[in-house]
């Protein structure tokens, strides 16, 4: 997997194409992964998209007493497996980040696996290749260092000034599995 | 305890040892001091013996993660409070009668699924009874006179029953029974396998479909082993019974290390109820950020205790953890401290507001002059 996810939360327009094109996903049930909501409702009506880190040591698979959370070899945090997730919800309170789902009907958990039958042979997860306004990117990790680049010139431009110590700190997030 | 623990190379050898000897003994009271030793059954013994080894290892392994032992800690500590019997014994009934005996959540995942994952469990379970039971000598049948068959369990003589009485039959034919069962399970899981897009492309070779074909290879040729007697008057009957015990061997010794290994671990679903959420979707505890009820104290404590034993240092600045919010509150704190909104500020320390209101779209605030002051004054300060 070259690739990368990309989020620049401000370009979310809320529009929940993401979510539809989860739910479209064969296997999901039709029920989304990922998460379209608003960062602070009576400031804005500016909304965010979230979907899994793909932790290199997720918090999730650490508290499944069952041991039903796995990583593929690409690093990819898959759901619970079905046939031990015991349904307790320990991932989902476990997660720092509130990404599992739990599924109370079927009693399993899900989560977002990024796709990983597509995005391992790089075509983008079904989330970024719907996204209108490029909130979600899939892309190369060289474009992905470019576009953080540009944002680190545009903070410049706001008047706040990296010193040597922190300038990692002026850098959007970015996540994503890759393997170089 | 500790020097018996230390004598052994490590926990699991221990308790294989343990189970090994436990079984040794079982077998010389079922055998009567070893005199109805069934010598056509020594591979299938053998076997046994492996698939137990195998089990003991696995689950003691298993027990030993930080997650499963914290959970299973509290499981003891609450079945041995007096106040919590009552709901510990109803827990324990209805997962074993809704989770285990009938598997009402497969169900719901789908009555094919549901039928096809009961009958290969209970046509597993009932096959390992029999096989278990005869194979270590835990159960034989004894001619009391030319009418009476009796079963003699543990070399305690219980049931009599005529040798060709509906009873007796159904006993006879137990292993038939249960095959039939998995045959028919079996292969409606693999035409599932088969025909379904979506499992393609997920499933795995050596994991999802080599338990199933072994399953299949393991029915077809013990039922044929009841053709061959039964109809072909004993054709081939010693070359079947050999391939047949070829593929239970190489069964009971997979069994431990691949997917069916989830049998022995699914009874932990009783400490979901017994421990955590007693009525499903009621919840206790309060979100530290929005007040909402997520999740009950006895967990968010196991949580943040499992988490700490493996050194997760989630603790915020505020001294709360992460599992002290709910989900929605733990996805928009990330999102305000990614993009440094927390407060009017934002943090000195962390990222730059990406959201400066002027060159991106979406936030139409403009920025007070304070705003850019505060910064330059945050600047000079560090």
């Amino acid at each position: 997997m070259k690739k990368v996810m990309y989020l620049e939360f401000e370009r979310c327009i809320g529009c929940r194409s993401c979510q539809a094109a989860c739910r479209e996903c064969g296997g999901h049930d039709a029920k989304e992964r990922n998460y379209v909501e608003y960062i602070d409702f009576f400031e804005s009506r500016q909304t965010f998209p979230m979907m899994c880190m793909q932790c290199k040591d997720p918090a999730c698979a650490r508290v499944c007493p069952a041991n039903a959370i796995q990583i593929t070899e690409e690093g990819v945090v898959l759901s619970a497996m079905e046939e031990k997730c015991i349904g307790c919800r320990n991932c989902t309170f476990g997660c720092p980040f509130g990404i599992p789902k739990f599924d109370f009907e079927e009693n399993k958990m899900y989560k977002c696996d990024m796709c990983y039958d597509r995005t391992k042979h790089d075509i983008a997860p079904m989330c970024a290749s719907v996204c209108p306004s490029d909130a979600i990117r899939f892309i190369d990790h060289e474009e992905m260092m470019e576009l953080r680049r540009k944002r680190t010139q545009m903070n410049l431009i706001e008047g706040k000034k990296p010193s040597e110590n922190d300038k990692w700190q002026y850098v959007p997030e970015f996540f994503g599995v890759y393997s170089d | 305890m500790e020097r018996l623990e230390r004598s052994f190379y490590s926990k699991a050898s221990m308790y294989s040892f343990i189970v090994v000897v436990v079984l040794f003994m079982l077998m010389w009271i079922g055998t009567g001091q070893f005199s109805h030793m069934d010598w056509m059954l020594f591979g299938y013994m053998v076997s046994s013996f492996i698939f137990f080894i195998g089990i003991t290892v696995r689950l003691t392994s298993w027990i030993m993660r930080p997650a499963t032992y914290e959970v299973l800690k509290r499981s003891i500590k609450n079945m041995k409070t007096k106040k919590r019997q009552k709901r510990n014994f109803k827990a324990i009934g209805k997962t074993l009668f809704d989770n285990i005996i009938l598997q009402k959540f497969i169900f719901k995942r789908g009555w094919y699924r549901g039928i096809q994952h009961w009958l290969i469990a209970w046509g597993c379970i009932g096959s390992l009874a029999i096989t278990f039971g005869l194979t270590f000598g835990w159960m034989h049948f004894k001619l009391i006179n030319a009418e009476t068959y009796q079963m003699v369990v543990f070399g305690i003589p219980t049931i009599s029953m005529h040798p060709d009485g509906i009873l007796a039959s159904m006993i006879f034919e137990g292993l038939n029974i249960t095959a039939a069962m998995l045959l028919i399970g079996v292969i409606m899981a693999l035409v599932r396998r088969i025909g379904n897009n979506d499992l393609k492309v997920t499933q795995r070779a050596e994991f999802d479909l080599f338990p199933l074909y072994l399953l299949l290879a393991m029915t077809v040729t013990g039922l044929a082993l009841t053709v061959s007697y039964k109809l072909l008057s004993g054709w081939m009957h010693p070359e079947l019974a050999l391939i047949h015990q070829i593929t239970v061997v190489v069964f009971l010794v997979y069994f431990p290390f691949g997917k069916l290994f989830h049998l022995p671990i699914r009874p932990m679903a009783a400490a979901v109820p017994m421990n955590y959420q007693e009525v499903v979707k009621v919840d206790t505890k309060e979100c530290a950020g929005c007040g909402e009820l997520y999740s009950n104290d006895d967990q968010i404590a196991d949580v943040q205790q499992i988490l700490g034993n493996q050194a997760f240092d989630l603790e915020m600045d505020n001294g709360n953890k992460p599992s002290d919010y709910c989900t929605a509150c733990r996805r928009m704190i990330r999102v305000m401290d990614h993009l440094n909104m927390k407060s009017k500020f934002g943090k000195v320390s962390g990222p730059v507001q990406t959201n400066n209101g002027i060159h991106v779209p979406g936030f139409g605030r403009e920025r007070s002059e304070e705003f850019y002051n505060q910064a330059v004054k945050e600047e000079v300060k560090s």
